[in-house]
């Protein structure tokens, strides 16, 4: 073990669980101060004007500081180890970014000022939309969409509106991969398209034969991530972008899997229309424990008039707000996660031309390095070169010996790993997802592997009790029934809970 | 960059692949999709040289204004013992908690965040984060228009219009009916009559003009015609004014800017969401639950996960995955930080200063379109064009507030802002607007 791996998920407090701040609240302990009132006091009559006080938990600093850093000590992070976690990309987040998004006017411009007085942040967000349009080879681009699931609505509304502007209201389906995200259907749903999945053939790819069968004159278009969410390239894009265009329809890539293909090629370049990213994933941002993220959408120069206003231009070394003539409308109340698009630029920046060209190179170097040692142990889903991530499955061992890609991840948390993505694809059975991302060195590659093959010899033994693992942890495995059924979302609903039961 | 291989990992790892470059990664890739020169984009750059280029980037903007500018962020207070335990790598460098035996930290105050929240409102079950306030809006609606399959939408006028723009850009209008009603006096109509089309009432409290009321009886109408009625409010002043729940509100939503984070240029901030638990399973995003382990020792997971996207795919109750949690932790440590006191300061100081403000316009000769009801934000009169204005207070070191009309300014003060602020702000408006 060179990697650390085992030291890094263990909590630093353990023993008791740690009370709530509401536990920890006693009448008349405060951590706020705020200056004297400096103005003279005017009676108030509003009738909207309650007579108590809030109900807020009452601390002292020192408590509060103690609560919640007991709390970061009971979370792992990619800070403190493997994070291999399939179709997440979770890669080290430089900590200059975060110096950079503390400066005063970065941090602190209110969002209503008017683009005279915030030169600067339009400036950031020109600059990354030339990088982005770059890396993906389109035209255009839009910073509104705060997330990727968001971004996809974004395409999907422009999609629509396009379709709508050119007569071509009827064309109502939207056709999706049966290995792609849920994020996929559900915002093709929101939009208020039709889904219609494709199969997928023996390969892992796209599976042409029925891809043929399903467009017709009602196809608005194709929502696909390449490399697909098994990992591998689509050979064949560009025969599946024509199929789709030839039919009047428009080819939306899913940025999901991007950080496979930076410097490689461009989605541009593959036929697509209309790109999301997920800055947060490629371009290093931090997850933020499940946000914030940003999803930027770049278009071909003929769908730039119907992007969410406004966006940037530059005129006369002047930054100035321009909304599109057909834009869909607002995605964000503002200008979407400005300081995650600031962060995402900081990146791009220190890697310049040297360190993007090969970007994707590196990160589908270790994936394909980690596959090969892992195949060695559990088998691999398909058997075609992976490019970031790939999937390996555990249905034989789960036929011989009942262990689940559930009961591998769990075992994994116990030894200092994250556990790899499981059970997605949805089409793949018992699957073990795994994304090294290009940050990872080579030790902590072979020390997952190693690890893979201590827990699986491990979990085969006599005795095991698949269930008691993780065992090393805070808590052990949760019962999910209690709170779906129960609805303890609140605090005091599981103590009133016991007392009724 | 960050790619930590030195040439003898490099070697090993290529033995382990059978190559001898990383282009024989790619062999499977048709040549013509390959950028056979790389990118066009400039040369790297060393930290050293990144800090001279953003900080003149950032340099750029104008400096040092004082924020009277509102509409929904608000320059409150924010604590450096919030910002710097928010900002704790553990919470950072994480993503969702799907494994929950290593997300314990996050977990917790994500459940803290939603108990926090209903506390605040008065309602039962909050979500663990929406994007922004104008988007929690619309995916509001949305819960609405799925409990009662209705096509109507009552929305007041009194919301900042890049809400109503996301509102009519996310809710289908060539399936719904929007309408919008006019604020009469800078309040909701209390005679207002709701039809049984109608899904979703949506009231903004206080109205984006700043203005407030008791909104009790426009609730009871709106239900007693079977609507959904939707409560948006600014979290800096739940302080002070009444709850959402105490006048009968079904659900609660907000931006939560003012708890937690910085201005941001808008972004990332946080929505809020909360509702009943009979709304439950309508409910967008994730939420989590407390629940036991095996040992029965108290464990948080994510809860009610058959609403979402990754397991329900196109009959999700919304498509959002990747959320605000980081914000929400603000949130949350912010709130606790405050405490009763604290939270009630905030409402009491911005409103009494507004006061003294707004007395302080009138006697220096401006008018305020709605003196009466308003609290914190105010509508001031502009004999100037008011972007005229507005560009030219910058230059006085004032970010004046929010053009609202072409002679009107929507003008914020928060706890933060100092009598002298406000005096000198009087004397810079005076020049500039008679000038």
């Amino acid at each position: 073990m060179h990697s650390g791996g085992n030291a890094s998920s263990l909590p630093l407090v353990g023993g008791a669980p740690e009370p709530t701040i509401n536990e920890l609240s006693k009448p008349g302990r405060r951590a706020s101060r705020f200056p004297k009132l400096d103005v003279p006091v005017t009676e108030i009559n509003n009738s909207a004007i309650r007579n108590d006080k809030p109900n807020l938990p009452e601390v002292s600093e020192h408590d509060l500081v103690m609560h919640y850093s007991r709390l970061a000590h009971r979370n792992f992070a990619v800070d403190l180890g493997f994070y291999p976690l399939g179709s997440c990309t979770m890669k080290y987040n430089p900590r200059f970014a975060d110096y950079v998004a503390s400066l005063n006017t970065f941090a602190n411009s209110h969002p209503s000022a008017p683009s005279e007085f915030t030169q600067g942040n339009l400036e950031v967000l020109h600059e990354l939309e030339n990088f982005l349009i770059e890396i993906t080879g389109m035209d255009n681009a839009t910073f509104q969409p705060p997330a990727g699931a968001s971004g996809e609505l974004t395409g999907l509304l422009i999609i629509k509106k396009y379709l709508e502007e050119n007569g071509l209201s009827n064309k109502k389906d939207i056709i999706v991969p049966d290995s792609a995200h849920g994020t996929n259907p559900a915002s093709a749903r929101m939009a208020g398209f039709n889904v219609v999945e494709v199969s997928t053939d023996i390969r892992g790819m796209v599976n042409i034969d029925d891809l043929r069968t399903l467009v017709n004159e009602n196809t608005a278009g194709l929502m696909l991530t390449n490399p697909n969410t098994g990992g591998l390239f689509e050979e064949n894009i560009m025969e599946i972008s024509n199929i789709i265009h030839e039919n009047g329809g428009l080819v939306y890539y899913d940025g999901a899997n991007l950080n496979a293909i930076v410097g490689v090629c461009r989605p541009g370049d593959m036929g697509f229309d209309i790109v999301h990213s997920n800055l947060h994933k490629t371009f290093a941002t931090p997850h933020g424990g499940g946000g914030p993220g940003s999803g930027p959408v770049a278009v071909k120069g003929f769908l730039k008039e119907y992007l969410p206003g406004p966006i940037v231009e530059k005129n006369n070394d002047q930054y100035s707000w321009y909304t599109p003539s057909f834009s869909i409308g607002r995605m964000h109340g503002y200008h979407g996660n400005f300081l995650v698009a600031l962060r995402a630029l900081v990146y791009m920046k220190l890697l310049g031309k040297e360190g993007l060209d090969n970007l994707g190179s590196y990160a589908v170097l270790n994936a394909r390095y980690l596959s090969s040692i892992i195949s060695k142990i559990i088998p691999l889903a398909y058997n075609e070169p992976c490019m970031h991530e790939f999937v390996a499955t555990v249905k034989d061992l789960k036929k011989s010996h009942k262990i689940k890609a559930y009961d591998v991840g769990k075992a994994l948390l116990d030894k200092g790993f994250h556990s790899p993505t499981i059970y997605f694809p949805l089409i793949i059975e018992e699957a073990l997802m795994f994304e090294p991302t290009e940050t990872q060195s080579v030790d902590t590659l072979d020390d997952l592997a190693e690890t893979l093959k201590v827990i699986i010899d491990e979990l085969q033994g006599e005795d095991v009790s698949l269930e008691s693992y993780p065992k090393n942890l805070p808590v052990g495995r949760p019962n999910e029934l209690i709170p779906a059924k129960h609805l303890t979302v609140n605090w005091g609903d599981f103590e009133l809970l016991e007392i009724t039961e | 960059m960050f790619v930590p291989h030195s040439e003898i990992d490099l070697k090993k790892m290529f033995e382990e692949l059978s190559i001898s470059s990383l282009e024989e990664l790619f062999t499977h890739i048709p040549e013509t999709l390959k950028l056979n020169d790389g990118l066009n984009v400039p040369s790297t750059l060393s930290e050293l040289e990144s800090i001279s280029h953003f900080e003149s980037v950032e340099s750029r903007n104008m400096q040092n204004l004082i924020c009277f500018a509102g509409g929904g962020h608000y320059d409150v207070y924010l604590p450096h013992t919030v910002k710097t335990l928010t900002m704790r790598p553990e919470f950072m460098t994480s993503y969702t908690p799907y494994q929950a035996e290593i997300s314990q930290g996050i977990l917790q105050i994500l459940f803290e965040y939603q108990s926090l929240i209903c506390d605040l409102t008065d309602m039962e079950l909050a979500n663990a984060s929406l994007y922004d306030g104008a988007t929690s809006v619309a995916e509001a609606i949305s819960v609405a228009i799925n409990k009662t399959k209705r096509d109507g939408v009552v929305v007041s006028n009194g919301f900042n219009p890049n809400t109503k723009e996301v509102v009519n850009t996310l809710v289908d209008r060539s399936k719904f009916n929007i309408k919008y009603v006019d604020l009469v006096d800078y309040m909701f109509p209390e005679d207002y009559i709701f039809s049984d089309n109608d899904a979703a009432f949506v009231v903004s409290m206080p109205h984006y003009e700043g203005s407030a009321q008791d909104l009790t009886s426009i609730v009871q109408n709106a239900k007693a015609a079977g609507v959904i009625t939707i409560c948006y409010v600014d979290p800096s002043m739940l302080g002070i004014l009444k709850t959402p729940g105490s006048m009968g509100f079904d659900i609660v939503v907000a931006e939560g800017q003012s708890m937690g984070s910085p201005l941001s240029f808008g972004g990332p901030t946080v929505g809020w969401f909360a509702t009943k638990k009979e709304l439950a399973r309508l409910v967008p995003g994730r939420i989590i639950g407390e629940s036991r382990d095996s040992n029965h020792t108290k464990t948080y997971v994510m809860t009610l996960r058959a609403r979402e996207q990754d397991i329900r795919r196109e009959k999700a109750s919304s498509n959002i995955c990747t959320n605000q949690t980081l914000n929400a932790v603000g949130s949350t440590i912010h709130l606790s930080w405050l405490g009763p006191q604290g939270l009630y300061e905030i409402g009491y100081q911005a409103i009494q200063k507004a006061s003294y403000m707004k007395q302080q316009l009138i006697e220096h000769g401006f008018t305020i379109s709605n003196l009466n009801n308003s609290l914190r934000e105010f509508i001031v009169k502009t004999s100037r064009p008011s972007e005229e204005v507005i560009l030219d207070m910058g230059l006085k070191g004032f970010l004046a507030g929010i053009k609202y009309s072409e002679n009107e300014i929507l003008v914020a003060v928060t706890e933060k802002r100092t009598k002298n602020e406000i005096d000198s702000y009087i004397l810079s408006l005076q020049e500039v607007d008679n000038a």
